[in-house]
């Protein structure tokens, strides 16, 4: 896959916040953040803790609104509409807190984030007919399908709020996938995993982003998986982004030293 | 009470709890049941006593023209609940549950004060289509039977998948790109006409229908249904609405210690069981012993 040139347009761009602030009363946690994601990217956010980064998730899926700025998807403005349209635009995301379905086994979980391909008509489905009876027999070898893809086929009975940790943060990207997004936001899909675990989670995204064509913009706060992870990083504290580029260049600025180490130059 | 039409009541009773439940199961509690319930008796009593040309000129009260009852009183209260449902489902818990109650209640003061319900004294001599209590019971069980096959259609269907989906987490299923807003419309439309269908029969049954039928009791008697017997999977509501409706009678042997025997069984029901008697794992843990040999 080819990696877009830091310097790619605007109008290229997938996805761009223009400006983007948020304020929860007297706390601004986004400060007029700008950003454009290029098609097949993997763009990483990084920052210290509160820095704004989930909120911006939130802002991008809808699940909240910013109070100034604009974020535009292909070439319409989404700021404002509701979380089940976007992901309907094609925008998919994982949860830091993780959010499954926690009684209900793996495979529902999957089958519920592919809701909108399991469209059936109503009179055959009612009548529980031959033909609504295969179209969910093939709902449901997707639904491994890409369960396996995460390494969870085997656990897929099981209820999702009995999975070890890592296993529950695999199958929030497997759900998220089942909704056929474009765009797949990953809020630090790698916390609490130990090093070979984040290793492997590593190799899966890329895996994903080929096999699907995605563009995926991922949280995480261990840096030196997301510089090698990355094709580009944008970095935040307090609310504003002070870099954003390549790993290499992002590594090596000093607001981004100082915001880690706490130095002042 | 004869045993036919206790079964009648059992059948009632089973029937409410399946509308109780289904926005249950999406996570509304939503108490405005007794309310349609109402409104499908008010559009049988109507029909059958102020419209000469439904009674037919034989002896009891055409079958037809029950039918016919069944079929106007799904519309209009599936018309009232589209109406209501979108603003009141915004409504979370306990807001949503006070909200309807306020309906059922401002419609039982309604009824109460117009011309045309009967007011207090209500609407007497409804005709009726079946001879005795054994007719009644079975329409009430070949509707209970539709209705519960409707139900676990519906849950083998995507919108049950999804209805489940926002119970557990409403944000989350959204973000999965779920319209919760339309799915939780939907449930409470077809858990109006559910009582709607109840309500036409309970009017021919009782032969008189006023507005002291389906009152605040009747939101707490249907939930205690749906918690005693689960709300997880259909047939959970409708054991809860059997066994719970029977269950004074039952008791009646026992003599005055029923009301009391009575009270503990819904007091012990949730403490010991608190997803309800039936939860769907406990069907299939049921399931695979009864596969073994
Ligand atoms: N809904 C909310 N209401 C009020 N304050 C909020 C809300 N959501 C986030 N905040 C605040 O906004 C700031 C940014 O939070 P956010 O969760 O975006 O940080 P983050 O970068 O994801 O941090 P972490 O690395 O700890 O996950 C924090 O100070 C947080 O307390
Ligand atoms: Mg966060």
């Amino acid at each position: 896959m080819q990696v877009p040139s830091a310097q790619a347009t605007a109008a290229a761009s997938l996805l761009a916040l223009e400006e983007v602030s948020c304020r929860f009363g007297g706390l601004l946690a986004l400060d007029r953040v700008s950003l454009q994601v290029q098609p097949g990217e993997i763009f990483g956010l990084i920052g210290p803790n509160g820095a704004g980064k989930t909120t911006l998730f939130n802002l991008i899926s809808g699940v909240g609104r910013p109070t100034a700025g604009s974020i535009r998807w292909s070439d319409g403005a989404i700021n404002g509409l509701p979380p089940d349209r976007i992901n309907r635009l094609g925008i998919g995301r994982t949860f830091q807190n993780l959010r499954l379905f926690q009684r209900l086994s793996c495979l529902e979980n999957v089958l519920i984030g592919l809701h909108h391909s399991a469209r059936a008509p109503l009179l055959p489905a009612l009548l529980g007919r031959r033909s609504f009876r295969q179209s969910q027999g093939e709902l449901r070898q997707r639904a491994l399908e890409l369960l396996e893809l995460v390494d969870l086929a085997d656990t897929a009975r099981q209820p999702a709020g009995s999975l070890p940790y890592g296993s529950q943060r695999r199958l929030e990207i497997a759900r998220a996938l089942a909704t056929a997004p474009r765009l797949l936001l990953l809020d630090e899909p790698a916390a609490g995993m130990n090093p070979i675990e984040k290793e492997e989670l590593s190799a899966l995204i890329r895996r994903l982003r080929s096999r699907f064509d995605l563009t995926v913009l991922v949280i995480e706060h261990h840096v030196p998986l997301m510089m090698s992870l990355c094709d580009r990083l944008a970095v935040l504290n307090f609310g504003r982004r002070i870099a954003l580029g390549t790993p290499e260049s992002v590594r090596h600025d000093p607001a981004v030293i100082e915001a880690y180490l706490g130095v002042s130059s | 009470m004869s045993d036919l039409s206790l079964l009648v009541q059992m059948g009632f009773g089973a029937l409410l709890a399946l509308s109780v439940y289904l926005p249950l199961r999406c996570g509304q509690l939503s108490l405005a049941t007794p309310g349609f319930y109402v409104i499908g008796g008010y559009v049988a009593a109507l029909l059958s006593t102020r419209w000469p040309a439904l009674s037919g000129d034989g002896a009891g009260y055409p079958l037809t023209s029950l039918a016919l009852e069944l079929v106007v009183a799904a519309p209009v209260a599936a018309a009232v609940a589209l109406v209501l449902g979108r603003p009141v489902l915004q409504l979370r818990g306990i807001y949503l549950a006070i909200a309807t109650i306020a309906l059922v209640e401002i419609l039982r003061v309604l009824n109460l004060n117009l011309a045309w319900s009967g007011g207090a004294v209500g609407i007497f001599g409804i005709p009726q289509p079946f001879a005795g209590p054994g007719g009644y019971a079975l329409a009430t069980w070949v509707l209970l039977a539709l209705v519960c096959w409707l139900c676990a259609r519906l849950e083998a269907m995507r919108l049950g998948r999804a209805m489940a989906a926002i119970r557990d987490d409403e944000l989350a299923a959204r973000c999965m790109g779920i319209p919760s807003a339309d799915v939780k419309l939907t449930a409470f439309v077809i858990s109006a006409v559910i009582a709607a269908l109840t309500g036409v029969l309970a009017a021919h049954f009782l032969n008189t229908w006023n507005a002291r039928q389906g009152g605040f009791d009747a939101s707490i008697t249907t939930l205690a249904f749906v918690v005693f017997g689960g709300s997880r999977i259909w047939l959970g509501p409708v054991l809860g609405g059997l066994v719970i409706t029977a269950l004074p009678e039952l008791l009646r042997p026992v003599g005055d210690l029923r009301l009391i025997l009575f009270g503990l069984v819904i007091l012990l029901g949730p403490i010991l069981f608190p997803q309800g008697l039936i939860t769907p794992e406990r069907l299939a843990r049921l399931q695979q012993t009864l596969r073994r040999p």
